[in-house]
C-alpha cells in the first residue's frame, strides 16, 4: 500500500486533543508502528494513549557495573599478588579495604554504560516515521504517520478538525 | 497548560479570591507559566547577551587564573615546595584545606538535583543545573589541589594502576588512592549527570541558534528530536543517575574525611568524621548554591522569572537544618572527645578555642551556627535575596575555617609537645587559593553563556503538572503527577 509521511502539530494545551487524533489515526488503520509522537516536554505514554516504549539502558547500565565490578576485582585480588606491595605485616588483599574500591568501581561502571547506553541508542537507527520540526521545541507536541495515499485526505480533514496544525511536508526535515 | 482558578461551583470567582490567585502565582513559578517560546527566548537572550561588564570580569579573571593559580603554581614548581607554609609539624596546609572545601561545595548540584529529585521537590526544577555546574566546576578546581599538593607533578602518572617497568604500584589499602577513585567517579558522574537533562535544551538552542553556536549545540544535542523512546530512555536514565549518584556522593566526602579519619591523629580518629563530613558539605554547597543564585538573578537577563524569592526561602530553610545538624555533629564530636578524657585530645581541643588561632574556630561557630540560627528561622530575611547573598557567604567562611581548625591547627598541637608549631600560610598558598576561587568563577561565568542555565523543559513540565485547586473559601496549589 502507497503511504505519505505526515506531520500534524498541536499546541501545548491541546494534550487531549493530540491524544484524541492519535485514537483518530487508529480508526483509519494506521497501527501504532506507523505513528511517532515527537514532543517538546515528556509526556508518558498513558497520557497519549500510545504502547510503551523500551529500552535496554538498565540492562546496559547493569552490565557496565558488573564490568567495573570485575575491574575492582582484579585490582583487588590480581594485582597485589603479581605487584607484592608489603606494608608493616598488612594483609596483601584485605576485604575491608578492597569494599571501598569496589564500591567506586562498580558504581563507575554503572553510571558511565548508563550514559554510553543513552549514547549509542541515541545513535542507533529508530522505526517509524521520521521527521523533525523546530516547533516541537517550542513546546509542541508533533505526530508524525505513514498515511495511505487514499485516505489522506478525508485524514487530514479530521485532524484539521480536532485543531491539528498539518505541516506542509517540505518543512518536516532532520534536525 | 494555564494555571486553572476553579471558582466555587454555580458561582463565579469573586474579586478577592482573583487577587488571591494573583499572589499565588506571582509567588511560585509553577503556577505563573508561560508560553514554551516565550520561556525559550527568554533563556537563548540571557544566554548570548553579553554586556561590557562580562567581559571585563571574564578578561579580568582570565589574568588572575593565568597569574595567581597556573603562574604561581608553576613558580613553586620551578623552586620547590619550600615557598609554601607546610612544614614540620603542619605538612598540610592551606592546600589540603581548599581542597577539601571545593569538594563540599560540590555536593551542592547532587543534593539538589539528585536528592531533591528523589523526592519530588517541586521547586528545586528551575536552579538545577545551575547547582550541577557547581559540582562539576568545583570537582575541577578541587581535583586540581591533590596535583598542587603532590610537589613533583610531573611524576603523577606514578599514582595511576597499570602494569609498569618501575615495579611501582598504588596502594589501594591507602585513603588516598580511594581519595583518587572516588573524586574521578564523581567527576565523571557529575560531569554525565549535568549532561543528560541538557540533551532537549540543546536541541532548543541548537532550533535557536546559527554559525558557530548552532554547529556545537547541534553535536550536542545527539541528533535529539524528542519522540516518545527518546524521552522514555533520557527519564530512565536520569532516574539511575538520580538514585547512583547519591551514594557516590556520600562515598566522596566520607573518603575525604577518612583522609584524616584513619590515621592516628589525635582530634583526626573519629568514627563521625564521614557523617559530620557530608553534613558540612551539604551546608557549604547548599549555601554556595543561593550565592550563585543571587548573582544570576541579578546579573543575567530575565532570571528573575525563574529565580523567585520561594527558592530562596525553601533554600533557606534546608540551609537552617543543615547548620542544625552540623551543630549536632560537632557537639557530639566535641563532647565525647572532652568527656573521653584523652590528654592530647583535650589539648588540641583547649588550643582550639583558647591558642593564638582561636578566632578562626569562633569565626567556625559563629558563621556556622550563631547567624544561621539567628536570621534564617525568619521568613522575612529568608525572602531577601541580597541578605540571604550576605549570610550563605558567611556560611562559607565559616566552613572554611572549620576546615582550617580541622587541619592545619589540629596538625600543629599533637601528642609532643616539643613538636607543636604554627602554621602560617604564605602568599603563594593564598594566591593558589584564590586562583582556584578565580578559575570556577570564570568557568561558571564562560558556561553561563554557552550551556541554558535553566532547564526549560523540566521547567514547563512543572508548570503543566501545577494547578490552583479550591478548596473551601480559597485556592491552593495542587501537583498532579504527570511521569
Amino acid at each position: 500500500m502507497e503511504t505519505n509521511v505526515r506531520m500534524i502539530l498541536f499546541k501545548e494545551d491541546q494534550v487531549d486533543q493530540a491524544s484524541e487524533a492519535i485514537e483518530t489515526l487508529h480508526h483509519h488503520g494506521i497501527s501504532d508502528k506507523d505513528i511517532s509522537v515527537i514532543s517538546g516536554v515528556p509526556f508518558s505514554e498513558k497520557i497519549l494513549g500510545r504502547p510503551m516504549s523500551w529500552t535496554r539502558v538498565p540492562q546496559i547500565a547493569v552490565a557496565g557495573a558488573l564490568f567495573g565490578f570485575i575491574i575492582a576485582m582484579l585490582l583487588n585480588f590480581l594485582v597485589p599478588n603479581l605487584y607484592k606491595l608489603s606494608v608493616g605485616g598488612m594483609p596483601l588483599t584485605p576485604i575491608p579495604t578492597s569494599i571501598v574500591v569496589t564500591f567506586e568501581l562498580t558504581m563507575l561502571g554503572l553510571l558511565i554504560s548508563t550514559f554510553l547506553g543513552v549514547f549509542i541508542e541515541m545513535l542507533s537507527p529508530s522505526f517509524g516515521p521520521k521527521g523533525y520540526h523546530p516547533k516541537i521545541s517550542d513546546g509542541y507536541i508533533g505526530i508524525l504517520f505513514n498515511c495511505p495515499t487514499h485516505a489522506d485526505e478525508d485524514t487530514c480533514f479530521e485532524l484539521q478538525d480536532l485543531g491539528a496544525e498539518i505541516v506542509d511536508v517540505s518543512e518536516v526535515k532532520q534536525p | 497548560m494555564a494555571a486553572d482558578v476553579k471558582p466555587f461551583i454555580g458561582s463565579k470567582a469573586s474579586p478577592h479570591q482573583e487577587s488571591e490567585a494573583d499572589e499565588l502565582r506571582k509567588e511560585h513559578l509553577m503556577l505563573d507559566p508561560m508560553p514554551r517560546d516565550e520561556m525559550n527566548q527568554m533563556v537563548m537572550e540571557a544566554m548570548t547577551t553579553t554586556t561590557r561588564n562580562w567581559w571585563a570580569w571574564v578578561i579580568g579573571l582570565g589574568l588572575a587564573v593565568a597569574v595567581l593559580l597556573f603562574g604561581v603554581w608553576g613558580y613553586m614548581i620551578a623552586t620547590g615546595m619550600g615557598v609554601a607554609g607546610i612544614r614540620r609539624p603542619v605538612f598540610w596546609g592551606i592546600f589540603i584545606v581548599t581542597f577539601v572545601f571545593w569538594i563540599g561545595i560540590s555536593h551542592a548540584g547532587t543534593f539538589v538535583s539528585a536528592i531533591l529529585r528523589v523526592f519530588k521537590a517541586e521547586f528545586r526544577r528551575p536552579f538545577t543545573r545551575a547547582a550541577e555546574l557547581m559540582t562539576t566546576f568545583g570537582l575541577a578546581a578541587g581535583a586540581l589541589y591533590p596535583l598542587i599538593h603532590l610537589g613533583r607533578v610531573w611524576v603523577f602518572y606514578w599514582m595511576v594502576p597499570y602494569p609498569n617497568a618501575r615495579w611501582l604500584w598504588p596502594n589501594f589499602r591507602s585513603a588516598l588512592v580511594w581519595d583518587f577513585l572516588a573524586i574521578t567517579t564523581y567527576l565523571l558522574s557529575s560531569t554525565i549527570y549535568l549532561f543528560l537533562p541538557l540533551i532537549p535544551d540543546m536541541a532548543m538552542a541548537r532550533d535557536r541558534s546559527t554559525g558557530w553556536r548552532h554547529f556545537i549545540y547541534k553535536l550536542l544535542a545527539l541528533g535529539w528530536r524528542g519522540t516518545e523512546a527518546e524521552w522514555f530512555r533520557l527519564r530512565k536514565a536520569i532516574s539511575i543517575f538520580a538514585f547512583a549518584i547519591i551514594p557516590v556522593m556520600f562515598s566522596v566526602h566520607t573518603i575525604v574525611s577518612w583522609d584524616f579519619a584513619v590515621s592516628m591523629v589525635s582530634g583526626w580518629q573519629s568514627s563521625i568524621f564521614g557523617p559530620y563530613f557530608i553534613i558540612g558539605a551539604i551546608l557549604s554547597g547548599v549555601s554556595a548554591v543561593v550565592t550563585i543564585l543571587y548573582i544570576l538573578r541579578s546579573t543575567m537577563k530575565h532570571m528573575d522569572y525563574f529565580i523567585r524569592k520561594e527558592h530562596f526561602d525553601a533554600l533557606g530553610k534546608l540551609i537552617l537544618i543543615f547548620s542544625m545538624a552540623w551543630a549536632y555533629f560537632f557537639f557530639n564530636e566535641y563532647i565525647l572527645a572532652w568527656y573521653g578524657g584523652d590528654a592530647a585530645l583535650k589539648q588540641v581541643l583547649t588550643l582550639h578555642a583558647t591558642g593564638p588561632s582561636a578566632w578562626v574556630w569562633y569565626t567556625m561557630l559563629i558563621c556556622n551556627v550563631a547567624i544561621p540560627w539567628l536570621f534564617l528561622w525568619n521568613k522575612k530575611v529568608r525572602r531577601t535575596p541580597w541578605l540571604m547573598f550576605i549570610i550563605t557567604i558567611l556560611v562559607n567562611v565559616g566552613m572554611y575555617a572549620e576546615r582550617y581548625t580541622i587541619i592545619p591547627l589540629t596538625l600543629g598541637h599533637q601528642r609532643s609537645p616539643f613538636d607543636w608549631g604554627i602554621y602560617n600560610p604564605t602568599i603563594i598558598e593564598v594566591s593558589i587559593a584564590l586562583g582556584t576561587l578565580c578559575l570556577f568563577i570564570f568557568l561558571y561565568l564562560i558556561a553561563s553563556r554557552i550551556i541554558p542555565l535553566v532547564p526549560i523543559w523540566e521547567v514547563q513540565e512543572g508548570q503543566m503538572s501545577h494547578t490552583l485547586r479550591k478548596v473551601g473559601k480559597t485556592e491552593i496549589p495542587s501537583v498532579t503527577e504527570l511521569e
